[in-house]
């Protein structure tokens, strides 16, 4: 019988208990690690399986847990030798009386941002084990932590064979795995994948484990798999503290949360399996269908569609000078402050579209979402319309993104639909097809109710799709904001879906927009808008959010709201500066780190001196006079970059008043940054990065962990002749000198008589003078306040 | 189970220039800081002693050098979590000042658990002598030996702490390291700083640094 069928059929399964205690307690030595007995002792393992099968176990874990080519390096054995022979020693001991499932455990290295493993390096560790694995009967993922290295694994088993999947990841008492993944995040991604189980394992005892399971089944259809330790080990004998009868007893209590399939991490032995199976031949499985409204999550944080929830619109080039250029100069870091303000305005989730002419959008996308998903929780809306962006972007993805989106056109959903069923996402419904937009709401929500129709045809959940009904420009069609309302309210009503709809469009070509959006968002709102797009930024439009969310009763006592609004600072009135001592003011300002201040006094100066007169004769004297104390160890290293900032934000004002008066840019020559391939402590880069940018330089900046092909590459074609290379650790030096070694090497790089046209600085902790001079670097910097220096040096101002 | 609530400011100050006295904004800034940071840190350890001469362990002169006359050796290693590196990484890029101030007090944190760990070692072991921690990367250690000590600990699985390709620790504010145990005092170079009558007042130990690193290159 297959694994399937025996999910259908059987009241419960039954797992088997811990492989690595029985392997423990035989005292067996091996070499390298557990996995190579499959071959020096198949006997013994087989053993250890038939205990399990005799103690009633249906379904068998391989001894194969750590078997990848990462872990078994200098093992000299092969994944394929080992994971063959496990599969052969689990089959032989299950005699046709259980299954045999293929145990596949983390890689062992942390994806990125923690670690550096990449998506397809974890995907391609897990590939290699799976296909290793053809005669097991299923595929095992357990004591997962990461939930995008378990998507990996996921994508992995679903691309490379068609086997049943169980995924099984690992919590900590606070309820979050190691790298922050919260179970209701788990249920809802790993269930969007398409395994055909999932649950908990390892780490905590089954008395410990109520509040995960319950979270678990809160936001999941699908049967429950516990497979918990023997409690926890005594920190001296080693024995775990939960006795076989116990242990049954715990794992009952956890049964009317939805568990089906039941068995034993560390600690457990065929008794305790035996014991197991005994209770549960007393017991009935209670499917325990999801509560759970529409919801979408990154890794960490679930967001619940059971009121209105702002999406923020910022990340998207449309109509943004700014942005566009940080697209095109790979500035991230503003991409990335754009999702951070967002939050702090009171986005709950961000629209990512990264579209422009001049740029890859399917690489940038990757680059933009693993990005943001390293330095935010909300979950993303991945906006492209092209379905190969929406592939790498999805893929790319930590948790349940939504896709935006399809629409009614034939060739959208043969396109985007499948994909949103692959990645478990949830999408946006755009109320267009091949003839536009319908002019009547009734041509709108008939559109609506073809998506949801063709969605669930492929298995898409309707509480995953959210309908656009389309805002149009009031100027041109007064009669169109009605229909539109009147659309949304029934897609709300008669289809059951969530609404979406981007507001600010309604007001173009109107006086007082502000007042038009938000009054328009309210009458949305008020028909059941769920997922208003908006920029959360315009306080009318989140306030308005928030006031709604008090008046209909979906923020209790109204917390969140007083939250808001209770202690905001009370704007201090950023001290419009004392007008006759606006010298004074500038140099206290910049010295002192106080921002608003410094601009303000910019500004002030601005309607008497010349700007580069501020610039040469007051800013940059305050920021030597700021080093030279940090060199003296005057002020530490923190306030340097106070200073720095605040000289920044005075600079912004200058650049800003000179573009307006058409002069000359105020920049002192480019510079490209990178932290060295292998290496991943990117603070003293980030720090030389933000001193350079407050003295007036441009910094590339090409982020950590770098190929040295990719420093060469953008000097090239930016015909950049700076480059600040950063290491912190002694493993990490060889890549700075292969890095200048690439750079010296390559020919446009070097002047006719063969000369470097390069300047290469480099710094980091273990750095000394003489070693970046032996490694062919031009400088050496001890601190950011020397790269500065340096640079001067170098351009000559 | 390791609870620090104070993280050692002096320490992380030092690392961030050690200009003195911090004045009110640099106060401010700490407070702030060290706030966040005890909110993120979870500080994980794992220890396990193993008898001497033990082969895997000892690759190199120094280490032989170090753990000399030792009976026996604590393997062990220590994180502060992941969160702590994405407060910092965040910080970097809404807040550089604080992602500084951060990254120098979950510096000076991470050698706070380390301590405490050698605390519970001579609670545990009360009749015995230590040296002082000694890691991969120093001396003639190769840091290839991170590899080892996490396979050794099942630090991946147990407390979530790995390694990149280039044996960077991951979460990166996390330490490996190894203490000999002896029966006997350990001379003064190799004692452990937990277990030193000079623990208080010496000079090496203010700077960051211990007597025995004298004799490292």
């Amino acid at each position: 019988m297959d694994f399937r069928t025996l999910l259908n059929t059987k009241e419960f399964i039954l797992l088997d208990g811990a492989m690595g205690t029985m392997i423990q307690k035989s005292g067996a030595k091996y070499d390298h690690s557990p996995e190579t007995l499959n071959l020096t002792s198949p006997g013994l393992i087989a053993s250890f399986h038939r205990a399990y099968v005799d103690a009633g176990a249906d379904v068998l874990y391989t001894n194969t847990f750590g078997a990848n080519a990462y872990k078994l390096e200098g093992s000299g054995c092969t994944v394929a030798e080992i994971i063959g022979a496990a599969v052969g020693n689990a089959r032989s001991a299950a005699g046709g009386r259980a299954l045999v499932a293929l145990d596949i455990g983390p890689v062992g290295m942390l994806c990125e941002p923690a670690g550096t493993m990449t998506f397809e390096q974890a995907y391609g560790y897990f590939k290699e084990q799976i296909e290793a694995g053809g005669d097991a009967d299923l595929i095992v993922f357990e004591t997962m932590t990461d939930l995008l290295e378990l998507k990996a694994a996921v994508l992995a088993a679903k691309e490379n064979s068609d086997k049943p999947v169980i995924a099984t990841m690992t919590f900590e008492r606070d309820g979050r795995t190691f790298t922050g993944v919260s179970p209701a995040a788990f249920a809802l991604t790993a269930t969007g994948l398409g395994v055909d189980a999932l649950g908990v394992n390892c780490s905590l005892g089954p008395d410990e484990l109520e509040p995960v399971v319950a979270e678990l089944t809160r936001y999941t259809d699908l049967p429950l798999v516990v497979k918990a330790n023997a409690g926890l080990p005594d920190p001296n004998s080693n024995e775990y503290n939960i006795l076989p009868d116990r242990f049954a007893e715990c794992v009952q209590a956890l049964l009317p949360c939805g568990v089906k399939i039941a068995g034993g991490c560390c600690g457990t032995t065929p008794e305790y399996i035996a014991k197991l199976g005994e209770m549960l031949s007393s017991n009935k499985y209670t499917p325990v269908p999801r509560t759970a409204d529409s919801a979408v999550c990154s890794a960490s944080t679930v967001v619940e569609i059971n009121a209105p929830r702002i999406i923020g619109e910022r990340i998207n080039p449309t109509g943004k000078k700014i942005f566009k250029q940080a697209l095109v100069d790979n500035n991230i870091d503003y991409i990335l402050s754009q999702a951070l303000v967002q939050l702090k305005g009171g986005a709950e989730l961000l629209d990512v579209n990264v579209g422009h002419p001049e740029i890859d959008e399917k690489s940038m996308m990757v680059r933009v979402v693993k990005a943001i998903q390293s330095v935010c929780d909300a979950p993303l809306q991945i906006d492209s319309t092209k379905p190969e962006v929406l592939d790498a972007g999805l893929r790319s993805y930590s948790g349940k993104p939504i896709v935006n989106s399809v629409n009614g056109e034939e060739k959208s959903l043969s396109q985007v639909l499948p994909l949103v069923k692959k990645y478990g996402a949830a999408v946006v419904g755009l109320t267009l097809d091949e003839n536009g937009i319908p002019k009547t709401a009734e041509g709108r929500f008939e559109i609506a109710k073809k998506i949801v129709e063709r969605a669930e045809a492929l298995g898409i959940d309707r509480r995953d799709v959210f309908i656009d009904c389309l805002t149009l420009t009031v100027s041109a069609e007064q009669e169109a904001c009605r229909q539109t309302l009147e659309a949304l309210h029934r897609v709300k009503t008669e289809l059951g879906c969530k609404t979406v709809l981007g507001v600010s469009n309604i007001s173009f070509g109107l006086p007082n927009r502000g007042l038009v959006n938000s009054t328009f968002l309210t009458m949305a709102l008020e028909q059941g808008l769920d997922l208003p797009i908006l920029n959360p930024n315009i306080e009318v439009m989140s306030g308005a959010v928030r006031a709604f969310r008090v008046l209909s009763g979906y923020d209790k006592n109204a917390n969140d709201f007083v939250a808001a609004y209770n202690d905001a600072p009370a704007t201090p009135a950023a001290p419009a500066a004392k007008p006759q001592q606006g010298t004074a003011d500038l140099f206290t300002a910049v010295y002192s780190g106080l921002k608003n201040e410094g601009a303000a006094a910019t500004k002030l100066l601005l309607e008497k001196e010349d700007a580069m007169e501020i610039v040469n004769q007051r800013l940059i004297p305050a920021l030597d006079r700021v080093g030279a104390d940090f060199e003296n160890k005057k002020i530490f290293l923190p306030q340097l970059i106070q200073s720095a900032n605040t000289a920044q934000a005075c600079f912004d004002v200058i650049k800003s008043h000179l573009a307006k008066s058409g002069g000359a840019g105020v920049s002192k020559g480019k510079i490209i940054l990178a932290t060295v391939k292998g290496d991943i402590h990117d603070i003293g880069k980030n720090i030389v990065k933000t001193l350079l940018d407050n003295y007036g330089y441009t910094v590339v900046d090409l982020g950590r962990d770098v190929d040295p092909q990719l420093v060469v590459d953008t000097a090239v074609e930016q015909n950049i002749t700076m480059v600040g290379l950063s290491a912190l650790m002694t493993t990490t030096l060889k890549s700075m000198e292969d890095t200048i070694a690439l750079i010296r090497r390559t020919r446009e790089l070097q002047n006719p008589d063969g000369s470097s046209r390069v300047t290469v600085f480099v710094g980091g902790a273990v750095l000394t003078k003489d070693y970046a001079m032996k490694i062919g670097a031009d400088y050496y910097c001890r601190d950011a306040k020397e790269s500065v220096d340096t640079a001067k040096l170098v351009f000559g101002k | 189970m390791i609870n620090i609530t104070r993280v050692n400011r002096e320490e992380a100050l030092r690392y961030l220039g050690g200009a003195g006295e911090p004045d009110s904004r640099m106060l401010a800034l700490l407070d702030e800081a060290e706030d966040g940071l005890l909110k993120a840190a979870k500080p994980k350890y794992l220890c396990k002693i193993v008898e001497l001469p033990c082969e895997w362990l000892l690759r190199g002169g120094d280490i032989k050098k170090h753990l000399g006359g030792c009976e026996k050796a604590a393997v062990m290693c220590a994180t502060l979590g992941a969160e702590v590196d994405r407060l910092i990484r965040v910080s970097q890029i809404s807040d550089m000042p604080r992602a500084v101030v951060l990254d120098a007090l979950a510096g000076a944190m991470i050698e706070q658990v380390c301590c405490e760990v050698d605390r519970i070692l001579s609670e545990k072991l009360p009749e015995s002598f230590f040296t002082y921690r000694f890691s991969p990367g120093y001396g003639d250690y190769p840091i290839e030996m991170q590899r080892e000590y996490l396979r050794f600990l099942d630090a991946p699985r147990k407390i979530g702490l790995g390694m990149t390709e280039s044996f960077l620790l991951t979460p990166t504010k996390s330490v490996t390291a190894v203490a000999g145990i002896s029966s006997a005092p350990v001379p003064r170079g190799r004692r452990g700083c937990a277990v030193c009558s000079m623990q208080k007042t010496c000079a090496y130990r203010r700077k960051g640094s211990h007597c025995g690193f004298q004799n490292l290159t």
